[in-house]
This record gives C-alpha cells, structure tokens and sequence, in this order.
C-alpha cells in the first residue's frame, strides 16, 4: 500500500491553484464573467438582449420574449457568477500579495460579474460567495452596492500605486492585456455606472462616488473601450456571434423605430438587411405564435445583427459567425453618457451635460464607423423615431429628438435613448438603465405569458433559481424577505424607484 | 450376455432439451461415453446392464439395459435433487445448493441463447426470468448498455450494477458514459454487452451481499456468475447455431393525424410546430424513418479431447441492426480454451478470448437527439419532404443544411443519420488462467491470474452547419476519442476438507488476491476543420487534446471462508475479509464478515412422503466499499480558452477524510419441493442497510461547488423473492413446466446527513429531478406540480392555466412489484416457451410526451383546438375557473416548449405487462447421417404490450394518456432513472434459430 497515494492522485488535474495557477484562473473569470459561448444565449440573449428590445424573438422555440421564464436558466446565470467566476476570483483575492495588481484586478472583475448578477435578481448572496459552507446568507442590494464601490476605490488606488506602465496577468488579461492603465479608467467607469445606478435611491453616496471616479480618470476614447479576446480553442467562442448564426431573433420594432427614423448610421452595422428582400425589417417583442406564423415575422424577412457579428451565405444559404470576434464589453460613449447625466444632476462631471452627451454620441458614431460629417449631420438632426413598418403597423416608439432639447425632462430622455444606443448589444445594462430611468420608451410586448406581468407592463427582476429551495432554503426565505415584493417577475429592485 | 451397441438419447425431463456431455457408464464395468451436443449416446453394453447417466445439476439415473437397442432418458433437473445440486459461487468455488444460506438462481444456456434482444447484450434477457433483477436497457440501440439492480439502489454516487463474473473473475462491466440528464447524449457500451451468448454454459445469480461477500466490496450488489463452456472428452464434436431475426419499433407514440404545420390553428409554412390549420397529413411519416432491421447471428464451435487434455474453440460473428438506417452492430468473438490434467494432480485452464466489436451510428439520444428529431416532425410533414434534408453549395460543392423551420437545436433527422456519425470499434481481450495443485486428498492450492484488457476508438463526424450537437464549429467538427481499459487479478486460494468425525466435516477456503484497474480516456478534438468536412485530425482548424478520464486504483485483500458440515443436512458458514483500496485515505483498510446457516429439514426430520424437499436457511453479512479514486483532495480543472486557456476549481468539493462505506445485509430463506419435485418453491426475505454511505449533496450555488461528497446516511431496502416452479403435465409425449417469479422490493431512505435531507442523483433539473429525500426511497421524482389549495382542488391563474409548484414529489422511478411467468410445453419434438413479464408500481416523466405536447403532436393534443377547455379549479380567491383556454394554450404552457416541462403533466406509470419471448421448436429425429442433431425454433421478443401505464395525473376532460414509451427503457444505466427525453423506440424482434451438431 506503499504507493497508494500516488495511485490516486489524478495526473490530468491540479490538486492545488497558486501562483501558477492564479492567471489562468484570472482568465477563466473573465470569459465566464462576460457570458461565454456555453450561457450567453440562455442567460443573456434570451433574457436581457430581449428585454432591452435590441431584439424580437422570430421563432416559437422559446416563450421569453413575451415574459414566460426558464428557472433553468436563472440556475445558469448563478451558475456562470458563482461557479465560473467567483471561486477563480476569490482564490487570487486571497493568495495574491496585497495591494498588488492581481487582487486589484481580481476585484475589478468580482465587481463587473455581481454587479450584473444583482441587477437581475435583486439581493444575492454576496459577502459569502464561494466559501464552502453548506448555508449562504442573501445580502440586501444596497449593502452589496456599498461593497462594489469600495472594492473599486481600493482597487483603483492600488493598481495607481504601482506606477503607469506596469502590467498585471500580462498574456492572460483578455480584456487589456495587463495594461494597468486601462483598468483604472475602466474601473472608475464602472463606478461612475453603478454611482447612476443608484443616483435615485441614495443621491449623495451616488454623487461621492461619481465624482471620485470622474476625477480619477474614466474611459474617453475609444481606444480605451474594453473588450474581450475569444477564440475558436475551447470553443471561447463568440457568444453573440454564435447565436445570431441559429438566426432565432431579429432586430426588434423598438430599436428599428429609433435607428430607422434619426437615419443613424449604426442602423447597418449593428443590423443587416434581410436576406429575403434586403430590407431593414424588424418584428414587435413578444409576438404570440399564431403571429410568428406570419412570413414576414420569419428570420429570413427580418434583420439579423451585423457583420461583424454574422456574415450570410447565399450559396450555403446559412450564417457564419465570426466566432473570434472581439466581445463588445463597455465603451467610453457609455462613460460620456453617464457624465451627461450625473452634469444634469448639478454633479461636477467635468464637463457639461451637453459636451457630455454630444461626446457621448461622437464617440459612439466613431466606434462604428461613421465619419464627421455624418457625425455633425446627426448632431444636429431633426429627425424623430419612425414607424418601423412591422406586421402590428407599429407607430413610431416615442417622439425624442437628437439634438439637445432644452428642457431637462427631454434631455435626460435624451441621454437615456443615445446611451442605449450606444450601449448595443450589452442587453443586460442597456435593461437595467430601461428599469432605473424608463428610458428609452419601448413599446409594450404584444402578448406577455406571464400572469404576474400583465399586459403594458415591463419586466422588473427574475426570480430566484429553484434549486435554491433545495440546498439553501433557510437562506433563501430570508431572502425573499429582502425583497419587499414577491419571488416573481414584477418586484422591482432597490434602486428602480421610477414609475 | 453378449455386448451389443445400445444407443439412445438424454433429455431433460423438464424442458425436453437434449443435455450434451452427460456422462454415461456400465455399472460396474468398463464401458463410458458422454452425450453428444444433441444429447445422444452409444456404447457397448449387455442385457441386464445397469447404465449410469450423470451430469452436473442434475439427478443421478440409471436403466437396466432391456432387448431394446435404443433408450430416451430423462434427467431430473438438479432443482428437484435432493442431493447433489451444485452451483457455482463465488471464486469459482462449486457448492451444493442445499449447503447455500442464500439465494441463488440458475439460468441454463437454453434459456439466454435462443431468443435474443436486439441489443446484443444478454442480460436483457435475463428480465423476467430472475426474481428480483431490475433490467432497464439503455435506449441506445445494438450494443447498448443495461442496469441490472438486485434487491433495489443502495448507493447513491456509486453504482448499482450487479457484478458480473465469468469463470470465477470478475469482468469489467463500467459502461461510461451514461446519461446523466435530458441533455443530449450517446449511451456507451458495457462489458457485459461483449459477453458472447453462444460461449455460455450457465448463469447464476447471487443475488444478496451475502452470496458475493467474497468477490469483495464489487460484488455488494450480488453477482451474475457466469460459466462459460469447456472442452469435453470425446470424439471432436460441432456445433451450429444461427440465427436471424427481423427486428422493428414495438410501439410508436399515437399521434394527431388531422392538424398541420402552424400556430393558433392557422397555417404556417415554415412553423416548427403542428398548431395550424386542418390540413393533409401523413399518418406514418414518424414510423418511416425507422427501418426493419435484420439481425444475423452465426456461432460454431468445436469441442474435444482426451482423458488428460480437453479443447474447446468457438467463433460467433453477430450482426445486430439497429431500427435507425446506418445503426449496426458487428461482433466477432473468437474464443480458445485448453483444460489439462497432469500426473493426476495438476491441472490447469487456460482461456483467451477475443472479440472485436463495431458499432456503427451510434444514436444519439435526449432531447435534441435524433429520435426527437423524428418525433417531432409536423404531422403535414411527407416523406419526401423529410428526405429532402440538404442542398449543395454550388461554391463548394459541399452540402448545406435545410431544415423546415429556424432552429437553435433541432436538425432534419435524416440530416443527423447521414451526416452526423459516431462510430466505435472495441476490440477486446480476456485471458484467463488458472492452475489448481492437489497437495494432499484434503487440501488443494489454485493460483488464478486474469486480464481482461479492451481498448475502444470512438470518432464522431459533424458536417459543417450541423446544429443540434450545439458546437460545431466552422468547416465542421471530427474527434477521435481512445479509450484503453484493463484489469488485472491475481489470486490464490487454498481449499481444503476434512472429516472431523464421522458426523462432522470442515471446508474451508484462505485466500488472497491483488485488483488492478486502469483506464484512460484520451480525446482528440478537430472542432472546426479547415477544409470542411474533412474529417481527419489533419485538418483541425484549433486541434484539441483532453485527457477525458484517469483512472487508476489498486485492491489488496485477503480473505477466507469455512464451512462446517453436520450430517450433510446442517450447515454453517462464516467468511471474514480485509480490504485496502488506494482510494481511501490511510490506512486504506477495511473489513467485512458474514455468518450463515443452511437445514435441510427434510434430512434432519422425517417429514410426509409428499415433501421431497425442505430447507431452511438464514445469514448475515456485512461488506464494504471504497470509492472512486481522486476524492480526497480538491480538484482544480484545465481548459483551452482565448489566452493561454483557464484553470477552475471543480465544482465537486472534495472529502478528505472519506471512510469506507458499509452494507449490512439480513437474509432467511426457504426451499421446498413437494409431490416428488413437481411443485417447488423458494423464497427469500431480506433486508439491508447501508450505512456510512459516500454520498453526493448538494451545497448552495453561491459556494461555488455543485456538490460535495459526505459519507453519511442510512439506506434500508428490504424485500421478497418467491419462485415457484411447477410441472403441472410430465407425460410420454406432452409436458408441461412452468415458474413464476414474483418480488418486492421497499426501499426507505431512513437517514441522509446532518447537513443536508435532500442528496440529488444527478444535477439535473430538466423534467424532474432524481433524488433522495430523507423519508422518502430512493429514486424519488421532483418536480413542477399542479398546486392545489387547502381544499383540494387545483389552482388556476387569471388566464385560465395551471398554477404550479416547484419540487414537489410526482413519482418514483422504482417498480413496487416484478412478476414473471416463463412456460414451456413439449409435445413430442415440438416445444413450446413463453415468457409474461410485468412491473406493477414506478412512475416516469416523460421528455417525449412533453415534446408531444408542445409542438401539438401527440392525440390528446387535437382535443380543444378551438378552445372550450376549462379547467376544472379555483383561482386564488377560491372562485371557480371559468376562464376557456384553447389546446395549444394549455400544452405549450405546461410543456414550456418541452425541455422544461412541468414534471407532473407528463408523469407516468411504468406498470405494464408484455410478452417478453415466444419461441416455438421442433427437433428433427435423426438416424445416423452427418447430423447428430438439429433443431429449428420460430422466435419472438417483446412481441406486445398486454397493459401499459396511464399519466398519473388526472385532468378531468381528458383522458388519461397511455405512456408513450416504453416503460422499462431508459437515457442511459446509471443512477439518473424515471425520466427520459427522445428514447428510441422498443425493439420488437422474430427470428429464427437453427442449432446444428455434428
């Protein structure tokens, strides 16, 4: 029995994660935290990305686009935050040297990852993830959001304290490849997004923390925007990309409305004519199946996203995705946009709401392409949301001009319908900003499924997996109660107080 | 008196089947022959001779040679012997079955060989015929792997197979991979599916711990002992024996036949789903894709040898078509066997055998498998319109992907059969040798060594655009996966007798043996080929290694046994063994006794004349278990990935300080047989506790693990087997035998853990989930059910639906009762055999029904097309519903498009009874000529349904629905039992047989 040890100790794993180990794990957490191919459809494309109404869903395959949920794949986006990521994460945290780079990054990402997590369910459990125990208390969304902001603030000093140029979990880092200055500006960027995330429910600590990150230094260009490496090893793939290629949904009647009517010309780079008659053609969320029936529904007459996305074959007649594509993850058109409403809200954002949000917009045009002349044009267009020429003969979605309006209740709509823009096709904070500031204005699902979302009503929050009943239940009543609502679809978050 | 030649033929008297090798001798002279494989003798005797027919497990004869030249004799089967009867049981170790304190049953090679299941593997066609054995096949087609449980689950990470042994050493039987969810998959073989039907001598089954305490810890789920043939003395005999079979789908879901593709009862051209409008439909568009399949078996062989050295050669090819176009089998299994005598004293055996085994097309089964595929097909759906599954890339000339609607998970089907493939080739090798040394008249050594070593090669072909595997990758996808997997035993025992005094004898048994298992699973992947649809390794466009499993462990034990003989009508047994696993943590070690006791009462008592027989018995026995190996520190997994790849803890969490589990096992028994062995019956209570259990429970999601081992729990199960064997006719020309088998078998989960109630058997929620709740048994079904409010009655929304409840128990996968009723009838050279089976108890959910349901399918679903269905319940306030819903309302609500369906919708009893095998035989009387003997036999296997089982839930306005499977199938053999998604259909087989002897 001598060698009885080495017999079971397995060769194809690791029975330990150190120092080695620690940049693998960073850049597990990072293709985990950004939906990798394996959830982005369930978790992300088929929730959030419809809920935003960047899309319709074209086929009768799934029910979610009019509110029916999967409580599988609610279990998935747990799956995603706290097997995928949080153990990698916390693993560095502990083990890396303090102050260093890697935890200062390992707690940028912890942020990004529960950050999204939260946004969706509301109070999760958060200060014990990834401890293993058999038990998980459930933290209320404020004190989480406390903890994000000062993980960023510790984060941000230590990673400034190791001087410009050094280079944390270089070869690994996905996202700027270890490019510290990239993550300061992408840090304070998030704070300054979940400062305005909360701007209503507590506006002062909103305001601290929005002017912190300001000063420190946000993302400007967009050569600094954050994205992330795939790859077709592993199959990292391209989630979006992957998705798009199955063609099940389409571009939705809610943002054909606005691209079609200002003539923005991101219309053919985030959406391509329809392989059928070549059109921009786009479908109501939430159509029920008998409508699906319609031709003129079906994915071959509708827009699929754009090419940089997918690329249609005629001769194959089948979508190829571009599976190595770069994943979209925050851009500074986001940041200008932020700024432009924390200006509005009378905070020091540097800059005034109107720099801020025409930045915003030339950054955005920039990123995809447009020129300055048709950036000057946009500026200053007259144009207003269209009809979207869909089988519900939709109107135009809402009457909100480009220019600067000069009335604040018009401008901060303004910011709300250009920082969505922008924000494509990151669905899940474009729902969140939907669900904090009501912007932009969407039309209502055709049909909702679900009996607690009646009909001209909007999705608030989903519900907490099920297989929380079974292996945390004591936790999860607790839980519940934080919620102040019902476990359902329709209890809205702690800072979604608009109404 | 002059010697002149007697001849004749030696049947058993119970079946009418000829016996082949029974020895026949002149009393008290010289003369000695055996029976021939058709049962015939000849030799030189004299009138007024006493000949002598002997043959193991059956009652000693004899006749007075008469004027006659020619004699039929017929053997009493051993199970009406009062004396003699012996089995074989562990380590090979032959015992009289009236010495037994436990349970056995033999099958004869008769009873395995001639009707045979499509799936090739044999221990489908023990159901039925063992009390007590579960059989579940894997719906996977030739090949496919079964679950066969003994006296109900105990172990919930582990495994539940009985063990199998042939000739004394346990085979590999693992059978990775199996299911494990809905999800899809393609079930593996198993070892016991390699067993070649033709090459068996006779199966027993221990079917308690206690008959396989000394197999060790693997053998805690009893054992089939199999007993492979051997070389006989004689002149070079041949046998033939082929056959071959029309194999096609037993049963088929009913389905709609009035509604077409659409949605919302109109019309949809490029719909998945069959909610339009009335339209042309095609009744078997879904039966059309399977195919009549044609299953050939040939098998020869040829035995023979001297006093001192005996052979035994025998070649089988199989051919088993599955109902899938392209789905084949083809099994080649040479088999060699030497037995010697030296100086008297020595003698060995020596064993190789040989099989090489392709599957090819393996189906692919769950809920994007291609049977759902098939199912799923709108009812307007031709067959010429199927068939036209691709087109050609005028650029490429590759094909290209059609598909009749947009789908994310479903492909054409006869896409998936014609580009699609997985194909393995296992070729297998089982050596086995063993030398026994008579060292005095009392005490014997035998050293045994074997290796059974196979090594499988699986590729898989995805063309490019394929999608219902999920990830293929551009320019399509190719992978080689190797598998290589041995087993090596070495033992040696020491046997020895002695007579203590003239009333008491001692047997005993020390031995020790050394268990080395290894496997490694290698994967070469080719996701995405850079020249599409070039499907080699070179054209990999990201070229992936993945080492899929290691495993490698070791089992040192000693072990030995006693038996003390009281006027060979009282016995007492006691065995003690100690283990060390290197799977365990220090000191490795763990130990396990067992004590038993057998009366023959009948010998001890004098008891009515019309008792023949009559036996009692009892025993206890404790035995251990290791674990897997690689659970005792936590894990950390590599994966390729964008940068340089990614490490992440596993999401199992590990137990370092991981104890032995331990199965305590309770048996009393009876044996009797009445009016000169006519009537017969066994039975057997038992019960068994399994404690200390390695379990896996479930943590909180936010731990970051999925779960973790503890070892904790208390599993009871505990149960009946009676058998009962009859022969109702025993005439010149006409008899008539038959048995019944009847068990129960009330499992409890008495104790899970401090931490937890609730241990999962997969991580799978889809349908249902498989668990064990404390107070509860085990295989417990939770799920979505239909909520219902204080009163009873069930609760509907504002919008007229069902309002349900998650985790809630809806049903068990585990029978209550099994029964079998096997008959034979012989007129003359005819004889007749058939076999009823039945389950009564047990509930599946459905993935398929559900599949049915949502895209408005199956014949409930034309029901409230056009609305009118209220369904009777309150809403919340108590009011009654009144709100009208139409079909397709209801079923996709309560389907959620079928992979997520709410459990109980769909839920159904497994309860059915079927005729499991009908064969029909006639044996040609032969004089002379080549042929010694032949026989032909008209076959059939799960030929109908006499009863299947209804949905479990009752929604009054519709009837209750007929479980549109098969009840006894499944995903796969593991633990995850009671719900399935895209099963194929059940194979219904004729055949014919032809067994030929030279």
């Amino acid at each position: 029995t001598d060698n009885f040890k080495e017999l079971n100790t397995n060769p194809g794993k690791l029975t330990e994660a150190g120092a080695r180990e620690m940049p693998f794990m960073f850049s597990r957490a990072q293709s985990a935290a950004a939906m990798d191919r394996s959830f982005y459809q369930t978790v992300q494309n088929l929730g959030a990305d419809l809920y935003a109404q960047y899309y319709a869903l074209s086929v009768t395959s799934f029910q979610t686009d009019r509110y029916v949920l999967t409580p599988d794949w609610q279990r998935r986006f747990w799956t995603v935050v706290y097997a995928n990521t949080a153990p990698q994460l916390k693993a560095i945290i502990e083990n890396a040297a303090p102050a260093s780079g890697e935890q200062a990054l390992a707690n940028i990402l912890w942020v990004y990852a529960f950050h999204r997590l939260t946004d969706h369910f509301g109070p999760v459990p958060y200060f014990q993830a990834a401890d293993p125990v058999e038990q998980i208390p459930y933290d209320n969304q404020e004190a989480i959001y406390d903890d994000f902001f000062k993980r960023l603030d510790q984060a941000v000093a230590d990673l400034k304290a190791l001087g410009s140029g050094t280079q944390v979990f270089q070869g690994f880092d996905l996202m700027y490849n270890g490019d510290v200055n990239n993550w300061i500006l992408f840090a304070n960027t998030l704070r300054l997004r979940l400062a305005l995330r909360i701007a209503q429910v507590s506006p002062d600590r909103a305001q601290q923390e929005a002017e912190a990150a300001v000063a420190s230094g946000v993302l400007t260009n967009n050569g600094q925007n954050a994205s992330l490496a795939k790859s077709l090893k592993g199959n990292d793939t391209h989630g979006l990309a992957q998705t798009a290629a199955w063609n099940e949904f389409a571009m939705s009647s809610t943002i054909a409305s606005y691209l079609k009517g200002y003539n923005d010309p991101r219309l053919g780079r985030y959406f391509q004519p329809d392989v059928t008659n070549g059109q921009y053609n786009s479908l109501r969320n939430g159509l029920p199946p008998s409508a699906l029936n319609n031709p003129r529904n079906n994915s071959s007459q509708n827009s699929n996203i754009g090419t940089y996305w997918v690329t249609w074959s005629a001769s194959s007649s089948a979508w190829t995705p571009n599976l190595e594509a770069r994943q979209h993850v925050m851009s500074a058109a986001e940041a200008w946009f932020l700024r432009a409403e924390g200006a509005l809200n009378g905070w020091n954002m540097g800059a005034a709401a109107q720099e801020c949000y025409e930045q915003g917009i030339t950054a955005s045009l920039t990123q995809w392409g447009a020129d300055e002349t048709a950036i000057r044009a946009y500026l200053t267009s007259t144009a207003l949301p269209a009809a979207p020429g869909d089988t519900e003969n939709s109107p135009a979605v809402a009457a909100t001009p480009i220019a600067w309006a000069a009335d604040e209740s018009t401008r901060r709509e303004q910011i709300g319908v250009q920082k969505w823009l922008a924000l494509f096709p990151d669905g899940m904070e474009a729902w969140a900003e939907f669900r904090r500031t009501g912007f932009p204005k969407m039309y209502p699902v055709v049909q909702s499924d679900n009996a607690d979302l009646p009909s001209g009503t909007f999705i608030k929050r989903l519900p907490f997996p099920i297989v929380e009943e079974n292996n945390n239940a004591g936790e999860l009543a607790k839980g519940r109660a934080l919620l102040g609502g019902p476990d359902n679809a329709a209890t809205s978050l702690w800072w979604d107080v608009n109404e | 008196q002059e010697n002149r030649e007697i001849s004749g033929t030696v049947k058993d008297a119970a079946t009418g089947t000829p016996l082949t090798g029974v020895s026949v001798r002149v009393n008290g002279k010289s003369q000695a022959t055996a029976t021939d494989a058709s049962g015939r003798f000849a030799l030189q005797a004299a009138q007024g001779d006493v000949l002598v027919f002997s043959y193991l497990g059956y009652r000693t004869q004899e006749i007075t040679v008469g004027t006659s030249a020619s004699y039929t004799v017929g053997l009493q089967p051993a199970e009406a012997e009062e004396l003699g009867e012996v089995v074989v049981t562990a380590l090979g170790i032959e015992r009289k079955t009236r010495s037994l304190s436990y349970a056995t049953q033999q099958l004869s090679a008769d009873q395995l060989d001639e009707v045979r299941d499509n799936s090739g593997n044999i221990m489908n066609s023990l159901s039925g015929k063992v009390a007590g054995a579960v059989i579940t096949p894997a719906a996977t087609g030739p090949g496919g792997a079964a679950r066969v449980v003994l006296r109900g689950n105990r172990s919930i990470s582990g495994n539940n197979n009985a063990l199998i042994v042939v000739d004394g050493v346990p085979i590999d039987n693992s059978s990775n991979p199996q299911a494990n969810s809905t999800f899809n998959s393609y079930g593996g073989s198993d070892g016991a599916a390699n067993l070649n039907p033709d090459d068996i001598e006779s199966v027993n089954v221990l079917k308690g711990a206690t008959a396989a305490a000394l197999y060790g810890s693997r053998a805690a789920n009893g054992a089939i002992v199999i007993t492979t043939k051997r070389g006989k003395e004689g002149k070079l005999a041949i046998d033939y024996n082929g056959g071959v079979s029309i194999d096609q789908p037993n049963l088929l879901m009913d389905f709609q036949n009035t509604y077409g593709r659409g949605n919302g009862g109109e019309a949809g051209a490029t719909a998945g789903e069959s909610w339009g409008a009335p339209a042309t439909t095609y009744p078997d568009n879904v039966r059309s894709v399977f195919r009549t399949a044609a299953t050939v078996n040939n098998s020869v062989n040829l035995s023979g040898g001297t006093e001192n050295m005996q052979g035994y050669a025998s070649y089988t090819n199989n051919h088993n078509a599955g109902i899938l176009p392209g789905n084949d089998l083809d099994r080649n299994t040479l088999n060699l066997r030497v037995n010697n005598t030296f100086f008297s004293k020595l003698t060995t055996d020596a064993k190789i055998t040989y099989l090489n085994q392709k599957i090819s097309n393996k189906p692919r089964l769950g809920d994007t498998g291609t049977p759902m595929g098939i199912y799923i097909m709108p009812r307007d759906m031709s067959e010429a319109e199927l068939r036209d599954f691709e087109g050609t890339d005028p650029v490429t000339g590759e094909p290209t992907r059609k598909y009749w609607t947009t789908s994310s998970i479903f492909d054409n089907p006869y896409w998936d059969l014609n580009r699609t493939s997985v194909n393995e080739e296992r070729n297998r090798v089982t050596l086995l040798g063993s030398a026994s040394y008579q060292l005095t008249d009392w005490l014997r050594v035998l050293a045994r060594y074997s290796f059974d070593r196979y090594d499988d090669k699986e590729t898989g072909r995805y063309y490019n655009g394929t999608v219902s595997l999920g990830s293929v990758q551009p320019g399509g996808q190719y992978y080689e996966t190797y598998n290589v997997r041995s087993e090596r035993n070495i033992d040696v025992l020491i046997s020895g007798d002695n007579k203590l005094s003239g009333d008491l004898s001692l047997t005993y048994n020390l031995g020790g043996s050394v268990l080395n298992r290894k496997s490694n699973s290698l994967q070469n992947m080719a996701n995405g080929l850079s020249i599409p649809n070039q499907f080699n390794l070179s054209f990999a466009t990201t070229p992936a290694f993945n080492n899929v499993s290691i495993i490698e462990r070791e089992l040192q034990s000693i072990y030995g046994s006693a038996q003390l003989n009281f006027r060979d009508y009282l016995y007492l047994d006691v065995s003690a063994r100690n283990d060390w696993s290197s799977t365990l943590p220090s000191p490795h070690s763990y130990f396990y006794p067992s004590v038993g006791l057998s009366a023959v009462l009948s010998d001890a008592l004098s008891l009515p004349e019309w008792v023949s027989f009559g036996k009692v018995r009892a025993s206890y026995t404790e035995v251990g278990n290791d674990a897997a190996p690689y659970l005792l520190d936590q894990l950390y997994n590599f994966s390729l990935g964008a940068g340089q790849g990614f490490v992440s803890r596993d999401l199992t969490r590990a137990i370092s300080n991981l104890k032995p589990e331990n199965t305590q096992a309770y048996e009393v028994g009876l044996d009797w047989r009445f009016f000169n062995n006519r009537l017969g019956i066994e039975a057997t209570f038992y019960k068994t506790n399994t404690i200390n259990q390695l379990l896996y429970i479930g943590l909180p999601l936010a731990s970051g693990y999925s779960q973790q081992y503890i070892n904790a729990g208390n599993i009871e199960n505990k149960g009946i087997e009676l058998q009962l064997n009859g022969t109702p006719i025993r005439g010149e020309r006409f008899s008539w035998t038959t048995y019944i088998n009847f068990s129960r078998n009330v499992n409890e989960i008495i104790k899970l853990s401090d931490q937890s109630n609730r241990a999962d058997l997969s991580t799978s929620t889809r349908l249902a989930s498989v668990v064990a709740v404390e107070g509860g048994s085990y295989g417990d079904l939770y799920g979505y059910a239909w909520e219902k409010d204080a009163n009873g009655n069930h609760l509907v929304n504002d919008a007229g639906l069902p309002i349900v409840k998650a985790n809630t128990k809806i049903g068990n996968f585990n029978p209550d009762f099994l029964l079998g009723w096997g008959n034979t009838l012989s007129y003359g050279q005819f004889s007749l055999s058939f076999l009823i089976d039945g389950r009564v108890g047990g509930e599946m959910v459905s993935g398929t029904d559900s599949f049915l349901g949502a895209y408005g399918l199956g014949d409930y679903t034309a029901q409230y097309r056009d609305g009118g269905l209220i369904l009777p319940g309150v809403k919340a306030d108590g009011t009654p519903n009144t709100t009208a819903i139409d079909a397709q309302k209801f079923w996709t609500a309560v389907s959620q498009n079928g992979r997520d369906a709410w459990g109980e919708f769909f839920t159904y009893s497994t309860t059915n009874f079927r005729l499991r095998e009908a064969s029909l035989g006639y044996e040609f009387p032969l004089n002379g000529g080549a042929f010694k003997r032949a026989q032909v036999s008209l076959t059939g296997r799960n030929l109908f349904f006499l009863y299947r089982g209804k949905s479990t839930l009752d929604i009054p306005g519709m009837q209750r629905r007929t479980i549109p499977i098969d009840p006894e199938a499944a995903l796969g053999i593991g633990n995850y039992q009671g719900v399935e998604a895209g099963l194929l259909p059940s194979v219904r087989s004729f055949g014919l047989n032809v067994k030929l002897s030279f």
